[in-house]
């Protein structure tokens, strides 16, 4: 079963790829690591993983009370760079770092292939 | 008898490994396992005892290097440890160890090597094979099969233990089959795992001859340097608002985040704790009521639940109960914290048990988060059920 964690990590790494993408994780639902691709090892990718599971599910359940729906994304943007949290699939969510200047209208198309990706392995 | 070095293992295996007795690691491709056979090798020098390291796929000169990664240093027990090189034949290097073969794809040159260090070692010792895939490789699948069992037959002889490192290459299915259930005295699998949503590597006792112990799979990580830990994806901390769940959580932890305002948590604490050969991660949820869809969703795949109760206020008992079962924890290996017992009025364990209507089964231990009290001594009843000996 080591080859879903290898395919998982295959479509991390071509989201790397685009182009202002520094850091990208894979995370279960409830806030379990499952795969990464983080280039300094200072960042813990596994509170990095519970804390963007923790808030794409608060911003589901905000939007879900006010009978909005679930939202398709999170982003947050800083000085220093955006970080956009998506779900792929009921079980994992997806999240990606990037440098404040990338354009999200790519990045956005490509995380969403990457979900269906996931969506369909895990 | 010998201990493996290794968390949990031990216990597994009632203690360790009988002298003359042999143990396989055998590793799945991709996994770190390697390091198994060198732990129990360094963990058995630390212990004074002799050690044989048999050199097939790295250099001797480079092996110190290897282990150093893990923060073993083979230097300060220089005395003890023998090293049979048989690399340096393959690259046609000139060899400074004592015991050397000469042609390491010949099986009965390897053979007449190994032979001659058991007989000629002193005393029992442990005898480590660097990889058996690798002399497997280099000299035959049957001519290495008829070699293990000659070794193993020495080992029983001169009371040596055998350790042995494999990693399971597509070799013939009747090769595998030999070593997982007929060689050795004792066979630890070492894999990968991607189950659910827990994706990590796993070892488990598939064979003991001497232990009737079952087999549980335990996760684990390699840490460099520290080497193996028994590793707990999550551990859920729970409670009701103001137990002191936050503080709980910091103090356990070698590394902590929280996401708290005015006070409060709001969403979510992790820590991280390394302790005594265990790895976890630990998720702290908010108190309050209105937090509650978060805590559901923070709890799945918990591996074990600490409750943490403020001991001076009974009235939030209720409240305890409600989110053991918010967090799914009936089931789960549970510990019960009564905090702030340092404060006047705090019940003592015993009481909060009979108001609270806890069952025998389940452990109260007392402490005083904020001053560091009673919280590892927590963390080792909690982790000891969660890898409870069956």
């Amino acid at each position: 079963m080591a080859n879903v964690i290898e395919m998982l990590e295959k479509i991390l790494a071509d989201t790397k790829k685009v182009g202002g993408v520094e850091a990208s994780v894979i995370a279960s639902r409830d806030g379990l690591l499952m795969a990464s691709n983080i280039p300094s090892s200072s960042a813990r990718a596994e509170t990095f993983a519970a804390m963007s599971a923790t808030m794409l599910g608060a911003a589901e359940t905000a939007t879900t009370e006010l009978g909005k729906g679930i939202p398709d994304r999170v982003i947050v943007e800083s000085e220093h760079g955006k970080l956009i949290a998506t779900g792929a699939g009921p079980k994992a969510l997806l999240v990606v770092l990037t440098d404040p200047n990338a354009g999200l209208g790519l990045i956005l198309v490509e995380l969403e292939k990457a979900a269906e990706k996931i969506k369909k392995i895990v | 008898m010998i201990e493996t070095g290794i968390t949990k293992l031990d216990d597994y295996l009632m203690g360790g490994i009988p002298n003359g007795k042999s143990l396989v690691y055998y590793i799945h491709p991709g996994v770190e396992g390697n390091v198994f056979g060198m732990q129990t090798l360094y963990h058995n020098l630390a212990e004074g005892s002799k050690c044989v390291f048999i050199a097939s796929s790295s250099d001797p000169l480079m092996i110190k290097d290897t282990f150093k990664e893990f923060g073993w240093n083979l230097d300060a027990h220089k005395e003890n440890l023998i090293v049979v090189d048989a690399y340096s034949g393959l690259v046609g290097a000139t060899s400074n160890e004592k015991y050397v073969v000469e042609d390491p794809e010949s099986i009965d040159s390897l053979n007449g090597t190994i032979e001659k260090v058991m007989e000629e070692l002193d005393e029992s010792s442990t005898i480590m094979f660097e990889s058996l895939s690798t002399i497997m490789d280099l000299c035959g699948e049957k001519e290495t099969i008829d070699a293990i069992k000659n070794w193993n037959m020495h080992g029983m002889l001169y009371e040596h233990v055998l350790i042995y490192n494999f990693t399971a290459w597509p070799y013939e299915p009747e090769t595998l089959d030999l070593i997982k259930h007929e060689l050795f005295d004792a066979v630890i699998t070492v894999g990968g795992i991607a189950e659910r949503v827990i994706f990590g590597q796993y070892f488990g006792v598939l064979k003991a001859e001497w232990s009737d112990i079952e087999l549980k799979s335990m996760l684990f990580r390699v840490l460099r340097p520290g080497g193996i830990r028994i590793y707990i994806p999550k551990i859920v901390v729970t409670g009701p608002y103001n137990a002191g769940k936050s503080t709980f959580v910091h103090a356990l932890s070698t590394r902590a985040v929280s996401v708290d305002r005015i006070g409060t948590t709001v969403a979510l604490d992790h820590g991280h704790v390394d302790h005594k050969g265990f790895s976890a991660d630990i998720f702290g949820t908010p108190g309050q009521e209105r937090f509650d869809p978060i805590i559901k969703m923070l709890s799945g795949e918990a591996m074990g639940i600490f409750l943490v109760v403020d001991s001076t206020n009974t009235k939030d008992f209720v409240r305890a109960k409600q989110m053991l079962e918010i967090t799914k924890a009936y089931g789960l290996p549970l510990v019960v914290i009564a905090n702030k017992q340092d404060q006047s009025g705090a019940l003592k364990p015993e009481d909060i048990r009979s108001h609270f209507n806890i069952p025998e089964s389940v452990q109260i231990l007392p402490a005083v988060a904020d001053k560091g009290v009673g919280v590892f001594e927590a963390f080792e009843a909690l982790v000891d059920k969660i890898t409870e000996v069956a």
